[in-house]
């Protein structure tokens, strides 16, 4: 793959970047989930690993956080657009080497990022850790040029309309750079006290809204029509999704502060428009679901469509969650707790990572024209990644009513300790499951490209997978 | 791009600009993919009307629920009565003047202060620390009354609303029972339902379907 680096642009196969890519997501879900499942030990067994101020929770969190959000997710969103944009728009990306670049600046920038981090060297803000010069090289070195890249491609597309799909990548690359310059105005400018806080949170909420939630639906527009052979239920409902998400996502990010000083009117509006984060949420999973009409038993049957029907139907939890655990009853129980842990982990852990895993399963074997290694490894992977999910997302929720029930009725701190215990466990084995289900994944994956059947000129990848 | 204004709930386009837009989608498919015309289906959208409705209904609870200083009156005016005071502890003494004041609460028309007191109450230490300011309000005999005070740390102050002016020429400055971001909220919901409504009514209406089977690859 580095050979491209200085090769001339049109020398570059096409799909070259979105293989880069693509591996390196797959590698940074590794990372990710095994310092997850490191973390979840230390949390379930307090004794594991002590002694040393580098393995030490508050290093290593940040850490796993980021690698997860900016290293998997982010990179298989590069990954996916690297490939959809250029398909969608009957046209070839606009600079496959421009491409390799941004994937090669990527993980250059985030293993120093995250090795900074890992030293103690943070801006202390959560979920905008990194700090400032960091952040600098993430808009100006990495989402700039990707935006550049996917924008001229949707110009120069050979198509008269923009799908969906497309919308969602050029809005959200637009947005997400807006998000993180913003919100790293606390640091830059050296903001303190409320002001730093709802700048921090606004940065936390929108990186979310902005970017995983819409970037992940934008990938089921692409993977569930493509697989199925099925039209898109619904080019109006499109509309009602993304003008949803651009109306209601923005702006409730104060439900992060219903405690906080902040005026009453802007919790008020927040507590609203964060219920209203429901509008998306249906329509998008009304359109996906309706348009696997008549082709649900390829939810059995095909490994892609597995992942991303399973990410689709975990949008129902998750939407329904955050818009009622932010208004100011719920809240007050769950703030603070497990609870809010788990929620987190059904937005990226959940509904988000497994529409990417269909996407990068998808684009990997299109991109290198080679047929799945092995569909049992895959089928392995799904079923450990759906188990350990749920095995967290469970555990940790009810360690979150405990912690809320103890927090309300004023419980001794140690003796929810005690009773939360269990959960933890459950909370290391279920994330253990999901990080030993990625290596598989990245191992399949790997001899996918070694020795994976080719894929004869003609014929779809994804049309031969399932031939035996 | 042409407006028609005759039907328009059903379409905003012109026919011509219609069709142009069916012809589009019969035939352009993207990578492999095409799109249908379908509406959200009718349960769906009265699920959406239902979420707009709870998310405001949700959060109402909160709606003038600020407790005021009119709250804690009837417990200042038994403060020094000779039957608190041969009561030795201060949350024995909390005990008889918020069942006291609840009485009076009880009483009352507005339904809500029960709930009111229940959720905001005060204690010893903290009802001396206003005692003094909120008999200074009564025998001042002001044009506003003690509902329309509120507790900012440890003093009494006006509620820090603008409202509206009373005949008198006085400003009013008790706590609407709404609240601005509510009404913010009001506007902006009004606002996308009516942008939504432009924007798919711009589309040709969910009845006319693109015909797949022309569709080219």
């Amino acid at each position: 793959m580095m050979k491209y680096l200085f090769a001339k642009n049109e020398d570059i196969p096409a799909g070259t970047a979105s293989i880069y890519f693509g591996f390196s997501s797959i590698w940074w879900f590794v990372i990710g989930t095994g310092l997850g499942s490191f973390n979840a030990a230390k949390l379930a067994f307090p004794d594991f690993v002590t002694g040393t101020e580098l393995f030490a929770f508050g290093h290593m969190r940040q850490v796993h956080v980021l690698a997860v959000i900016v290293g998997w997710i982010s990179m298989a969103f590069g990954m996916t657009m690297m490939y959809m944009t250029p398909a969608l728009g009957k046209t070839k990306l606009w600079s496959e080497k421009l491409g390799i670049w941004t994937a090669l600046l990527w993980n250059v920038g985030l293993s120093l990022g995250l090795i900074l981090l890992w030293m103690g060297i943070t801006s202390g803000r959560e979920y905008s850790d990194l700090i400032w010069p960091i952040d600098l090289v993430v808009i100006f070195g990495v989402l700039v040029p990707l935006g550049i890249n996917v924008w001229m491609t949707i110009a120069q597309r050979r198509t008269q309309g923009i799908y969906i799909t497309n919308w969602f990548f050029g809005a959200c690359i637009f947005m997400v750079t807006i998000t993180i310059l913003v919100g790293q105005s606390a640091e830059i400018f050296n903001l303190t006290g409320l002001t730093e806080a709802y700048l921090t949170f606004w940065h936390a909420h929108n990186l979310l809204g902005l970017w995983i939630t819409p970037v992940a639906a934008a990938i089921a527009y692409y993977v569930i029509p493509k697989l199925t052979g099925n039209p898109l239920y619904s080019h109006r409902i499109g509309h009602l999704h993304f003008w949803a998400i651009i109306a209601f996502y923005s702006t409730p990010a104060s439900h992060h502060l219903l405690s906080a000083p902040l005026p009453e009117w802007l919790k008020s509006f927040a507590s609203v428009e964060g219920v209203l984060i429901l509008i998306p949420a249906i329509a998008f999973v009304a359109n996906i679901l309706l348009t696997l009409k008549g082709r649900w038993s390829m939810f059995v049957e095909n490994v892609e469509i597995k992942f991303s029907v399973t990410g689709v139907l975990l949008a129902i939890p998750l939407n329904m969650q955050g818009g009622f655990q932010q208004t100011r009853a719920i809240n007050w129980y769950v703030h603070g707790t497990g609870w809010i842990v788990a929620h987190a982990h059904l937005a990226l852990l959940g509904m988000s990572s497994f529409l990417e895993a269909a996407a990068v399963y998808f684009g990997l074997q299109s991109a290198m024209r080679r047929k799945l290694y092995s569909l049992a490894l895959a089928n392995f992977h799904y079923w450990f990644f759906i188990i350990g999910f749920c095995t967290y997302w469970i555990t940790m929720t009810i360690a979150g009513l405990i912690q809320g029930a103890g927090k309300i009725y004023e419980v001794p701190y140690i003796d929810v300790v005690i009773a939360e215990h269990p959960y933890m466990i459950g909370r290391w084995v279920g994330g253990t499951m999901v990080f030993t289900g990625n290596m598989v994944w990245l191992y399949n994956m790997y001899m996918t490209a070694r020795e994976g059947t080719v894929v004869p000129k003609g014929r779809y990848a994804h049309e031969l997978a399932y031939e035996r | 791009m042409g407006w028609k204004f005759d039907n328009p709930l059903y379409s905003l386009a012109d026919e011509e600009e219609n069709k142009r837009n069916l012809a589009l989608w019969e035939e352009e498919k993207y990578g492999g993919l095409w799109e249908g015309n379908n509406r959200l289906p009718y349960p769906l959208t009265y699920l959406i009307g239902l979420v707009i409705l709870t998310a405001f209904l949700i959060t109402m609870p909160i709606w003038g629920q600020r407790p005021t200083v009119a709250l804690y009156a009837p417990m200042v005016d038994l403060m020094d009565s000779p039957e608190v005071q041969r009561m030795k502890s201060p949350e024995e003494k909390m005990a008889y003047l918020t069942q006291r004041a609840m009485e009076v609460m009880e009483a009352s028309d507005d339904s809500r202060l029960p709930g009111l007191l229940e959720r905001h109450p005060i204690g010893w230490y903290d009802l001396q620390l206003i005692a003094d300011q909120v008999r200074e309000i009564q025998s001042a005999g002001g044009p506003h009354g003690l509902d329309e005070y509120n507790i900012v740390g440890d003093q009494v102050q006006l509620s820090n609303y603008e409202g509206n002016v009373r005949p008198d020429g006085v400003r009013e400055r008790k706590q609407p029972w709404w609240d601005r971001g509510f009404t913010i909220d009001v506007f902006y919901v009004s606002y996308f339902c009516l942008a939504m409504v432009l924007v798919c009514k711009r589309l040709p209406h969910f009845s006319q379907k693109p015909d797949m089977s022309k569709a080219t690859t």
